[in-house]
């Protein structure tokens, strides 16, 4: 068990230019790294970079068209902000992390940074295509969510790169369905989240997505086309044959958890045949 | 190396490796023996503190990251009136313990409180988990929430009152 060198940053600027050293570990609320190690000691790289007292990460705001959450801002705090600014399905997929102790350190940022496996967050600001903030030495990039996933569906973050701030747009949704499957008090292989938001406009499917996300992701922008534009309520046999298009890009998954994704997709599919 | 604090209203410093987690800093350096370092992952409340007035377990806190900010452990809890009104809400609803997590369960009902003065028995239910007990009817945990808080009114009242 090495000690390691811990850097304490004021500011962005000097953030990113400690982060250059190479293995660096980004810190900030520091669950997903300690609640995996049971030893006594802490097991942690040679440097690592604490985040959490850096202003610019710890604000929040809304405007009309977006609400912008900086990424060391703690799930409790992100739900303090309250029902009028926060999306209910990014309030659902938060309330059902840890417990109300372990939310006072979780961060929004390290939610989304995970590279082991995506955490309860993901599936909701994936289906909010929500845009995270990425910065490092070659300056800042906006990223949508849904491409922090790699080909094979698992996350994909980029190394060398601190998520600054989360963008959520602000926008109607008709119906929602957030779930988590799997042990509760911590993710376990078996573990995931299902998301799902659906708006119509004079009985027409406007917008529909739907992400599931554990070990690996799942969205189709195929599927969920194929769907916009039609007619509500759909058919029985509409919503089988959408069905049975999720029940082949779930082929991914253990069997467990795919059936459940087959289950949770026909539940959601039936809110929009009624 | 050094980590200055506030620990129980007093300013410490300690001497502190990268590895070590506070629960056991504070367990170690400062003796504070009221909380334990037993899940060393979040889950079973015993090492519940108040960091910068919000509870978050401090199994999984590394003691490097305290620099600056304030903790209250149970310790320095037990001396206010707030800790006095949860010891006795306790025993008015009749609530008795194993004594195995009793520390976490005030911790974790002094949280709640913190946030939410007149909690609902949803919010009780699912603000407890932070301190998981296998021996307390959670029927018993509502009314001793409620026990807590009216406690804790009339005396905000009667203060106000004088």
């Amino acid at each position: 068990m090495l000690a390691s060198d811990v850097h304490f940053p004021k500011d962005l600027v000097e953030a990113l230019e400690i982060l250059r050293r190479p293995g660096i570990l980004i810190f900030a609320g520091g669950t997903d790294i300690l609640r995996e190690q049971g030893g006594r000691g802490l097991s942690l790289p040679a440097e690592v970079l604490c985040v959490q007292g850096i202003p610019d990460l710890r604000r929040a705001g809304l405007t009309e068209r977006f609400l912008e959450i900086g990424a060391a801002v703690t799930l409790t705090e992100m739900l303090e902000l309250g029902d009028a600014a926060l999306p209910p399905l990014l309030a659902e997929a938060a309330r059902g992390i840890g417990t109300p102790a372990v939310r006072n350190l979780a961060t929004l940022g390290g939610n989304i940074a995970a590279r082991r496996r995506y955490m309860d967050c993901w599936p909701a600001l994936a289906c909010l295509d929500a845009l995270a903030e990425l910065r490092d030495r070659g300056g800042s990039t906006w990223m949508n969510v849904n491409r922090l996933m790699g080909g094979d569906g698992k996350p994909a973050f980029p190394e060398g790169a601190l998520i600054t701030r989360v963008r959520v747009p602000i926008e109607r949704w008709d119906v929602y369905v957030l779930r988590k499957v799997g042990p509760r008090d911590y993710p376990a292989p078996e573990t995931a989240v299902f998301a799902f938001v659906a708006r119509a406009e004079k009985g027409i499917l406007e917008d529909v997505r739907i992400a599931f996300a554990g070990e690996i992701a799942l969205r189709s922008q195929a599927l969920e086309s194929s769907m916009i534009g039609r007619s509500l309520p759909l058919s029985s046999r509409e919503a089988a044959s959408i069905a049975e298009g999720y029940r082949a890009l779930a082929a991914s998954l253990p069997e467990g958890l795919a059936l459940q994704f087959g289950a949770l997709v026909e539940g959601a599919l039936d809110l929009l045949s009624r | 190396m050094t980590v200055s604090f506030i620990l129980n209203g007093e300013d410490v410093s300690a001497q502190a490796r990268s590895v070590d987690r506070l629960s056991d800093l504070l367990r170690e350096a400062f003796g504070l023996l009221g909380l334990r370092s037993d899940c060393r992952g979040g889950r079973c409340g015993r090492c519940l503190i108040f960091l910068d007035n919000r509870l978050v377990p401090s199994c999984i806190v590394p003691a490097f990251s305290v620099r600056g900010k304030e903790v209250v452990t149970i310790e320095g809890f037990a001396q206010t009136e707030d800790y006095r009104d949860i010891a006795e809400g306790f025993k008015t609803a009749g609530v008795e313990t194993c004594g195995f997590c009793d520390e976490a369960k005030i911790m974790a009902m002094a949280g709640l409180l913190e946030r939410s003065p007149r909690p609902s028995p949803r919010e009780i239910l699912e603000h407890m988990s932070a301190a998981p007990c296998r021996c307390t009817d959670p029927e018993a945990i509502v009314k001793a929430a409620q026990a807590v808080v009216e406690r804790r009114a009339k005396r905000i009242y009667r203060r106000a009152g004088q």
